[in-house]
């Protein structure tokens, strides 16, 4: 046949004429005009697998039926979906399926939505033929969370395919052969696997299902909210469906939110952490040393008369404020404003703090934006990915699917400088499908950079143009560069140059080159000055302007970014604005009709350190908990104890909400609207699916209300009128379209780095890390996010603390065995700040010499950290040590 | 002991002939069979060790073909073609004798953990039915008395001259 010239081909389905892409699917090109051809096997993520030969269509000039899921348009083809013959054939393949299908309907949870039951009543299948008994499988238990149902089963093989194509996990087996067939995972072994619940979703019967919601339901009955996932900077669309109130379960459409559908363990089954009983429902005030229950009225007077006096006697800079960035944007940017108006300090911070600031000024500097110049879709349609610190199955669980489908789907290559061994286990891992790997320890991430850096210099990689026009930067760059050598950065790195090299060619070779920094590196000491290499690895490249390049580092809270760009942050007001600049602040001032305070404003760590010297005496902290979070070093607790008067907002009494004077009861993201704005910049709609529990109320309205108590009402209708403001004060903000329009690189902010502003501290960040912690011992201990977890919120979900219970130390198998160590087995981590018991976990991707602590259990080992401050950043970064770990018998 | 303690040399013999890591699967799996007439689950997770596959991943292939057991089978492994061809010229029969001969129906173990019975589907060797397969061997155009000699001499010796395969065309002369 000759070729086609053109991109596209024409077909006819039914004799409707349509026009498709070339190597679109007849079951696509049917969908296109309104025919849905009735199938099983076939998925739009999933390769053609053509099994279940439920989708046979009649195409004009091919003798026999073809399956529609696996013959691609062609030119001039005519398809019919309706004939006799294309019926009976589908009837037949049905009468198969149905001779061995229980009559379970009336107990089986996907009745309502199945595709076997709306297939059946679509061709009015009577009477079988069949008289043979139906094939029986033994029930078996098989997961915690996930049950299978294996008489349901049709084989389609959907589950199996999604483990292995999209998650990469493969922890399902198709055990046997024919009718016989059942889906397992390893012989009589329980499943143990991502629990992203994607093959409960894609199954399209009732084979597998989910054991949190089993028989508590039937899909009608349930009103559906589509909202956003409160667990990470991915910022997933969930459906949350609820009955009477009460949550029952979560999935997400295929092709919904930016995650297309796709969900992992802490949105599928995190979900009913906010429902837990140990939820705050009425405001508690301090009594006789002791918190009570107490009302509204009381509760917010006493705040509100609190604030007046500690402002009355020491000013507006004896206040500071702290918010969690899972609040919403119209929170967050209430929570600014009333701290700067309603209060008029700018000592006000959010958890952005820990990490994701360090990339956010990292862009700020060098490209001028505050937020990514990319977005997902150019994750997945990169040819060269570099993934430093992102330990993105467990941080960013969804960033980690759209990594998988370019190296997967689209044959990207793949550089990885991670804390993590390639190894097969029971959640995939990002480093099996590397063309380059670097296991480097957390504290040697940026000197990885570095090697990178110079492997460019002297392959002769820098862009010609670059070279041309910025000689002095790339000659301050290259003498920086020649002052460290190779043994050095190899001895530093565990990596050989010729590594380094691979990769550097690679990066320059790529067409468009995606560099992801994650949380472990954001959260070290010299993140910031590890996202400005990777930043001057782009640019000196020359991939930092060209379209589909850019840099992404990864949001660890669901709305961290929000919180950048509601200037809930000491030194940046709403749009990512500078404070410091008086014509941004003006303009802000005018939007506010108000001045605005002028004095710098304390961050985190500063106000914690302020309000131990007593210079801050009174503090409002939503949803944020740092005598939590915080390593006791920074001595957060007694801090905060020295206040006059803390209020805080929140879900539960954390350990920061118990030493307050007044805790305000919050409600969730499930139970109020708004909006999130993901790491890509998408601002999302919140929307609630549960009334809020007991008396609790959503953030924005607790400090509206304080406001008019203060006397500077800041008063706001709903949510949305929030946002409408927001929308004045920041252009445009969130149009909530399908997909965000990420910024461009500024090249003036380009223009004035390479002019002279690279200069700043780039001796510093051009240096090695020395050995970075001295107290003794020769392992690294590190805090890491597990998938199943995030921060402390997810350890009050029932469904998750069934994956993952307690914490467990994660030790290479190698240094178990040094130590005589098995799974289960009790051992002492020490060093000179202190000493901790904990258990042990044996897992082949812990690289040798490392030992990982789960960071949302963390609070035991809270004492073995030291905590570094970027001095241009203020992050704290506490998420490494040296500790000696000794076995307990 | 681990299989790549035991049999390193042969592992890495049977790596070596493949391009694609993966496909030494089957031959892994045939290998580890050896060992004890049956493969193990350590085995199995040894072997997705050897190959980068997750254990699900072997047990998938393994469950598929039913030349691999997965439970203990007795020192001689009998499987009988269930087939067309051989069901058509009595394969049911030659079931029926083996079960009246050692009291075991497929799927069965003598207690003495001798002889294990499996129907099996096609063995390819259709032109020579009733025909079954013990261990390697191939025992063709079977009758009750060829039955009879051959457990007895399995059960004596350990063999049987009457073994024929695996079954070449044309049919040897000396087939009898
Ligand atoms: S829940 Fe587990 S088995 Fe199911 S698709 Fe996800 S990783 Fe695979
Ligand atoms: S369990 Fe569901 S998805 Fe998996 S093969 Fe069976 S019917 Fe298909
Ligand atoms: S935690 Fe992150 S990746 Fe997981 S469902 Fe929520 S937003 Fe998506
Ligand atoms: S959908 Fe086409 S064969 Fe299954
Ligand atoms: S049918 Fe028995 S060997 Fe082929």
């Amino acid at each position: 046949m000759p070729e086609s010239k053109t991109d596209s081909v024409r077909l006819t389905i039914d004799g409707i004429p349509v026009t498709v892409p070339k190597g679109t699917l007849v079951i696509e090109a049917a969908r296109r005009v309104g025919v849905m051809i009735p199938h099983f096997c076939y998925h739009p993520k999933l390769k053609p697998d053509a099994n279940c030969r439920m989708c046979l269509v009649e195409v004009e000039k091919m003798p026999k039926l073809q399956t529609s899921c696996s013959t691609v348009a062609t030119e001039g083809m005519a398809v019919r979906t309706a004939t006799t013959v294309v019926n009976d054939a589908h009837k037949s393949v049905l009468e198969f399926i149905l001779a061995n299908h229980p009559l379970d309907c009336p107990v089986c949870d996907q009745g309502g939505r199945c595709d076997l039951q709306d297939f059946s009543h679509q061709y009015t299948a009577t009477a079988s033929r069949f008289v043979e008994t139906k094939r029986i499988f033994q029930k078996e238990y098989f997961s915690p969370l996930i049950e299978t149902q294996m008489n349901r089963c049709v084989q389609c093989l959907r589950c199996v395919r999604y483990c292995d194509e999209v998650m990469d996990v493969k922890a399902l087996a198709p055990a046997g052969r024919g009718t016989m067939t059942e889906i397992k995972t390893f012989g009589t072994h329980e499943l143990d696997c991502e629990f992203c619940g994607g093959c409960v979703q894609i199954c399209p019967v009732g084979a597998i299902t989910s054991r949190l919601s089993m028989y508590e339901y039937r899909p009608w009955m349930l009103k559906r909210a589509d909202t956003v996932c409160q667990f990470c900077g991915d910022g997933c669309q969930i459906t949350v469906q609820t009955k009477d109130n009460e949550l029952i379960e979560v999935n997400s459409e295929y092709g919904a939110g930016r995650n297309s559908g796709d969900l992992c363990a802490r949105g599928f089954f995190g979900f009913r952490a906010t429902g837990h009983p140990d939820r705050l429902t009425k405001p508690l005030i301090r009594r006789n040393g002791a918190l009570v229950e107490t009302t509204w009225e009381e509760a917010l007077e006493y705040t509100a008369q609190q604030i007046a006096r500690i402002k009355n006697a020491h000013g507006a800079q004896a206040f500071g404020g702290l918010i969690s960035g899972r609040c919403t944007n119209e929170e967050l940017y209430l929570f600014q404003k009333f701290m700067r108006l309603a209060i008029g300090t700018n000592n006000l911070d959010s958890s952005a703090r820990y990490g994701h600031m360090n990339g956010v000024q990292a862009m700020r500097r060098v490209q001028g934006t505050h937020r990514w110049t990319l977005s997902f879709e150019e994750i997945v349609q990169a040819d060269v990915l570099l993934l430093v610190g992102t330990n993105v199955t467990e941080t960013n669980p969804i960033t980690g699917l759209k990594v998988k489908e370019a190296v997967k789907k689209r044959q990207a290559r793949l550089f990885t400088i991670e804390s993590i061994r390639p190894a097969i286990g029971t959640i995939s891992n990002i480093t099996n499908l590397v063309d380059q790997h670097v296991c480097a320890l957390p504290t040697q991430f940026g000197g990885a950079v570095l090697a990178l850096l110079k492997a460019v210099v002297e392959s002769r990689l820098v862009d010609q143009r670059l070279q041309h026009e910025s000689p002095d930067y790339v000659g301050a760059v290259t003498q920086a560069l020649e002052r460290l050598s190779w043994p050095e950065l190899e001895a530093a790195t565990g990596a050989a140059r010729d590594t380094f090299v691979q990769m550097a060619t690679g990066l320059a070779q790529g067409r468009r080159v995606v560099v992801l920094a994650g949380q472990e590196l954001l959260r070290s000491a010299g993140g910031y000055g590890s996202c400005l290499l990777l930043l001057d690895l782009l640019l000196l490249t020359g991939k930092l302007t060209e379209p589909g390049c850019g840099f992404a580092p990864l949001a660890e809270e669901n709305n961290d970014q929000g919180a950048v760009e509601s200037g809930a942050v000491a030194e940046l007001l709403p749009g990512g604005l500078d404070l410091a600049n008086p014509e941004a602040r003006a303009r802000i001032a005018r939007a506010w009709k108000a001045d605005l305070p002028l004095a710098a404003g304390a961050t985190l760590v500063e106000m914690i350190d302020r309000a131990r010297s007593g210079l801050v005496k009174g503090m409002l902290i939503v949803g944020e908990n740092p005598v939590g979070s915080l390593p006791t070093v920074v001595g957060a607790k007694e801090a905060l104890q020295r206040l006059e008067f803390l209020v805080c907002q929140e879900l539960f009494l954390t350990e920061t909400a118990s030493l307050a004077h007044v805790v305000l009861p919050a409600a969730s993201s499930l139970e109020k609207a708004g909006t999130f704005t993901n790491q890509e910049g998408h601002v999302q709609a919140v929307r609630p699916a549960v009334d809020p529990i007991g008396e609790s109320r959503p953030d924005w309205e607790i400090l509206s209300a304080l406001s008019v108590l203060l006397g500077t009402p800041l008063e706001y209708g709903d949510a949305k009128e929030l946002l409408k403001e927001i929308r004045g004060v920041i252009p445009g903000y969130g149009l909530l379209g399908p997909a965000p329009i990420p910024p461009k690189v500024d090249r003036a902010a380009v223009e004035r780095y390479l002019a002279g502003d690279y200069r700043r501290a780039l001796a510093a960040r051009y240096t090695l890390a020395g050995p970075a912690d001295a107290a003794g011992g020769t392992t690294h201990l590190g805090l890491f996010q597990s998938l199943f977890h995030s921060g402390k919120l997810s350890t009050r979900s029932k469904g998750l603390l069934q994956i993952e219970a307690q914490a467990a130390l994660r030790i290479n198998p190698a240094d178990a065995a040094r130590l005589a160590l098995a799974d289960g087995d009790r051992v002492r981590l020490s060093n000179r700040r202190g000493e901790v018991t904990t258990t042990v976990k044996v897992l082949e991707r812990v690289p040798e010499g490392s030992a990982w602590f789960p960071d949302h259990f963390g609070q035991d080992t809270a004492k073995l950290f030291e905590c570094a401050i970027d001095p241009d950043t203020n992050v704290p970064a506490f998420r490494t040590a040296s500790v000696s770990i000794a076995k307990i018998s | 002991m681990t299989l790549s303690e035991k049999y390193g040399t042969e592992i890495a013999e049977i790596l070596s002939r493949y391009p694609v890591k993966r496909s030494a699967l089957i031959p892994l799996l045939y290998l580890a069979q050896r060992e004890g007439g049956y493969i193990t689950e350590a085995a199995m997770i040894e072997i997705a060790g050897i190959l980068k596959l997750t254990p699900p991943q072997v047990y998938e292939t393994a469950t598929f073909y039913t030349m691999l057991n997965l439970k203990p089978v007795g020192t001689f492994h009998i499987q009988v073609c269930k087939s067309l061809m051989c069901a058509l010229v009595g394969s049911d029969t030659v079931i029926g004798w083996i079960k009246a001969k050692l009291g075991i129906g497929p799927g069965e173990t003598t207690a003495d953990g001798l002889f294990t019975l499996t129907a099996v589907e096609c063995l390819a060797a259709c032109g020579t039915g009733p025909m079954m397969q013990i261990n390697d061997d191939y025992y063709e155009r079977l009758t009750e008395e060829k039955v009879d000699r051959i457990l007895a001499d399995l059960k004596s010796t350990g063999s049987c001259a009457l073994k024929t395969g695996p079954f070449m065309w044309p049919e040897p002369a000396r087939n009898g």
